[in-house]
């Protein structure tokens, strides 16, 4: 009867031992301290270093563009055409995390409003409108940002040659790179300086910020942002081109540049998860691993498929929805799958892990 | 043995008269109070997307419809000649529908620029053949502030305030915005006089169970001669609906002055976008020198209208939050004893239909009887819609308008979005609503900021 009484204690004793969490072991930093540096990380080294990209960037592309109005040669238009997919890449990542400024004071739309309005660029460029900055910051938004300037740098099937750039042309590209430059360095700056200071909002979330009375606020806005942008690349971007198998309704079309966008997209939503831009931070995988190490794993594996699916199209993407529709598809369900594990255990896993 | 069937033929009778009993409705404890838009359509979600997601409960089918609308929702349009997305214009007062319900919430109180969320309709003062405003010669019902190249939009309107300061008995001052509306840059001089109604757009979720309300409760709501001496009457608006051709209550706009989720989809096409579809196949300036002459309405395909409609028919309504917070308790109590409830009914039933289960026969929390209220002299517009007189406005549903914050960066309340805090906007509240505003004017600073506090977590 006794040894059966030990068994018995052996045997819970183990149970308990078995059921115990083994927490912390799997990381240096305790799960407090390190639920308050994935935000400090995110936000210095993702948000804020991916802004001040885009705003080096937009520098960039508008210089690139000057050089090219002084003096057209082809050899400046390659230049131009660069700086202008530089730009996208970073652009893309940073939509990764497409909340803040960046939807409160419309910088979005401001800059990447599609799908172009050929008639009306026509009637502005043939007008005698002084297509000065001015003139462009008060025209409607598809005459403005990225695919105004990819329209006319690339031309309609990616032909543009220097010396078939005219003179009005010119000076749209000008001021149109310069009112880019001027909303990617206001959105830089509503990050980083008063009285928006985005950074501090993020950063003091559940300790004074103005916006976010608990952290699990800003972890929901960030979820809620990576779960976005694989919506709006799974469902949106790809797949209403692919149901109308028409070409003429995918976007950066001029440059052939769509696939590059969508494959940035995913990889800036992987480095807000992996805490990982240009030097590696603390990440959301952290906090995930900590407590459930399967979940990361899945997450981890399932964005890489999402990102590596794309490199199995092997034509522009406006081909693609016609002659490689077996990989569009399957990258439409790469992200889908990905899509759901965010919603129904990435966002499960951030309301019971972080509540204050 | 005898006791056992003794005792067997107890328990029989008593879970057989138990099955007998009817089934009652729950006491108002036993529901959950966080579920606003009832137990298929309400969303737990407090980030800037709280109002953009579909009803838990819809069918696949039906979810890819909504999909489908969401798509067009937040497309932008072009002018025409276009390969896709055309129609846009010739003037207008926005791109996209996302442009002015920015995240689906409510917008920001400028006009005529890419971000602006403020329109002015216009009208004589007379009353058309079917009841409704009488248009200006050569500007239509609505100010289209906005103009493809080339074109010039009818007009600008310059928005100004003035300081109001309001003082508490207990010694606070709260400062208000007064606005003032003034039209500039007219395409074409305007002979006779007119009146300018300003409408800030009005968050766009929820709305398939307001439409599902059966017209008999909200009729139920009104007392238009105040019978009960509370204050406040409040009546339903009736209509023209261009659809079925019919005088029919008014549930959607600022003024309860559309009936349907289709006329206020297709009717925002035409006159916020530009956009002909079938319902309203004539431009906005049509008859007007601005018109263009291109042949291709209706410009919007029947399919695209009918999905957006159902977009809208389908946005699920944001959970509340902290329900179970003391003063947000306290709070809830006072928006009830203060009547407060008395124009924002806090629970309705919804009516029955049987093809969209997550309207169904729902117990929702809109915060609003949908009717027409005498708001006074401060709130009005002076301009008569239907029914509505100059002074008179829809209730404000209040379910999500703790949100706000977060859905639009900076939060703006009202018709008009003069106010820029919670509080402001009860201080603007006249008309059936002063001794009522007075009241919380009355209460401690505690007490008000309990009401408030309740306020956020809807």
């Amino acid at each position: 009867m006794r040894s059966k009484v030990l068994m018995l204690a052996a045997a819970l004793t183990l149970t308990a031992v078995a059921c115990k969490k083994d927490d912390d072991k799997t990381t240096t930093v305790d799960f407090t301290t390190a639920k308050q540096q994935v935000l400090t990380d995110f936000t210095n080294k993702i948000a804020v270093t991916g802004y001040k990209d885009l705003d080096d960037a937009a520098n960039n592309l508008y210089t690139k563009i000057d050089a090219l109005n002084t003096n057209a040669t082809d050899a400046n238009l390659t230049a131009a055409k660069d700086a202008w997919k530089s730009m996208r890449s970073v652009w893309e990542q940073c939509e990764g995390f497409l909340f803040g400024p960046v939807e409160d004071n419309d910088y979005d739309p401001n800059m990447d409003t599609w799908p172009t309005d050929y008639v009306q660029m026509d009637s502005l460029l043939n007008s005698s409108n002084n297509l000065e900055l001015a003139d462009i910051q008060s025209a409607t938004l598809s005459l403005r940002g990225y695919h105004p300037i990819e329209y006319i740098i690339f031309g309609d099937h990616g032909n543009r040659t220097a010396a078939s750039l005219t003179a009005r042309q010119k000076k749209y590209m000008v001021s149109l790179a310069s009112d880019l430059k001027n909303t990617c360095h206001a959105l830089y700056i509503s990050w980083t300086e008063n009285p928006v200071n985005y950074a501090q909002v993020v950063i003091t979330a559940g300790s004074g910020s103005t916006k976010y009375a608990k952290k699990q606020e800003v972890y929901l806005a960030i979820v809620g942002g990576m779960t976005d942008i694989c919506e709006e690349v799974g469902e949106g971007k790809m797949k209403e081109p692919y149901d109308a198998q028409d070409p003429a309704i995918v976007e950066s079309p001029y440059s052939g540049n769509s696939l590059v966008d969508f494959k940035n997209n995913i990889i800036g939503l992987q480095n807000v998860y992996l805490g990982k831009y240009k030097e590696q931070g603390l990440g959301l995988k952290d906090l995930v691993a900590a407590k459930n190490k399967s979940l990361d794993n899945k997450i981890q594996g399932q964005m890489a498929a999402a990102i590596g699916s794309f490199d199995n199209i092997t034509v522009p993407f406006e081909q693609a929805i016609i002659s490689q529709r077996v990989q569009v598809q399957a990258a439409m369900t790469a992200l889908g799958t990905l899509k759901t594990t965010l919603e129904d255990e990435l966002k499960p896993f951030i309301i019971q892990y972080i509540t204050d | 043995m005898k006791k056992l069937s003794v005792l067997l033929c107890i328990l029989v009778m008593v879970i057989g008269f138990n099955m007998c009993r009817k089934a009652e409705k729950f006491a108002d404890d036993d529901y959950d109070e966080r579920l606003s838009g009832g137990g298929l359509a309400t969303v737990f979600d407090e980030t800037s997307k709280a109002f953009t997601h579909s009803m838990p409960g819809l069918s696949a089918n039906d979810e890819r419809v909504h999909g489908r609308g969401d798509v067009a929702f937040e497309q932008t349009f072009v002018s025409s000649p276009a390969p896709v997305f055309g129609g846009l214009g010739p003037v207008f007062n926005n791109v996209s529908c996302i442009s002015c319900h920015h995240n689906d919430g409510k917008g920001t109180p400028t006009a005529g620029d890419a971000t602006s969320s403020l329109l002015f309709r216009i009208s004589t003062g007379g009353v058309t053949a079917q009841g409704g405003p009488e248009a200006v010669s050569g500007y239509g019902g609505q100010i289209q502030d906005q103009a493809l190249f080339g074109k010039q939009a009818e007009a600008k309107i310059n928005i100004s305030y003035t300081d109001v300061a309001v003082t508490y008995p207990d010694g606070e001052t709260i400062h208000l915005r007064k606005p003032s509306y003034t039209m500039q840059q007219q395409y074409l001089a305007i002979p006779g006089s007119y009146g300018l109604s300003p409408r800030l757009a009005p968050p766009v979720f929820g709305l398939g169970l307001l439409e599902n309300i059966p017209e008999q409760t909200l009729v139920s709501f009104a007392d238009e001669n105040d019978n009960d001496h509370d204050g406040i009457s409040g009546r339903p608006n009736y209509v023209y609906n261009p659809q079925t051709k019919q005088k029919e209550i008014g549930r959607f706009g600022l003024k309860a002055n559309t009936a349907s989720l289709f006329v206020q989809v297709a009717t925002a096409y035409q006159q916020d976008m530009g956009i002909t579809s079938s319902l309203h196949p004539q431009e906005s300036c049509y008859g007007q020198s601005q018109m263009d002459a291109l042949t291709d309405d209706p410009e919007l395909p029947d399919s695209t209208l009918k999905a957006v409609v159902f977009y809208v028919k389908t946005l699920a309504v944001p959970a509340r939050r902290n329900v179970t917070d003391a003063e947000v308790k306290r709070g809830q109590q006072l928006f009830t004893q203060l009547n407060c409830s008395g124009c924002h009914k806090p629970t309705i039933q919804t009516g029955v239909d049987l093809t969209l289960p997550s309207v169904s026969n729902q117990r929702i929390h809109p915060y609003t009887d949908l009717l027409l209220h005498d708001m006074g002299t401060d709130l009005a517009d002076n301009y008569s819609d239907y029914q509505a007189n100059g002074k008179e406005w829809r209730t404000m549903p209040l379910w999500g308008i703790g949100l706000f914050e977060k859905t639009n960066g900076t939060p703006y309340y009202l018709h008009d979005g003069r106010a820029r805090s919670m509080e402001e906007a009860i201080l603007w509240h006249g008309g059936e609503a002063e001794q009522v505003k007075n009241n919380y004017m009355l209460l401690s600073k505690t007490d008000r900021q309990a009401v408030i506090k309740f306020l956020k977590s809807l």
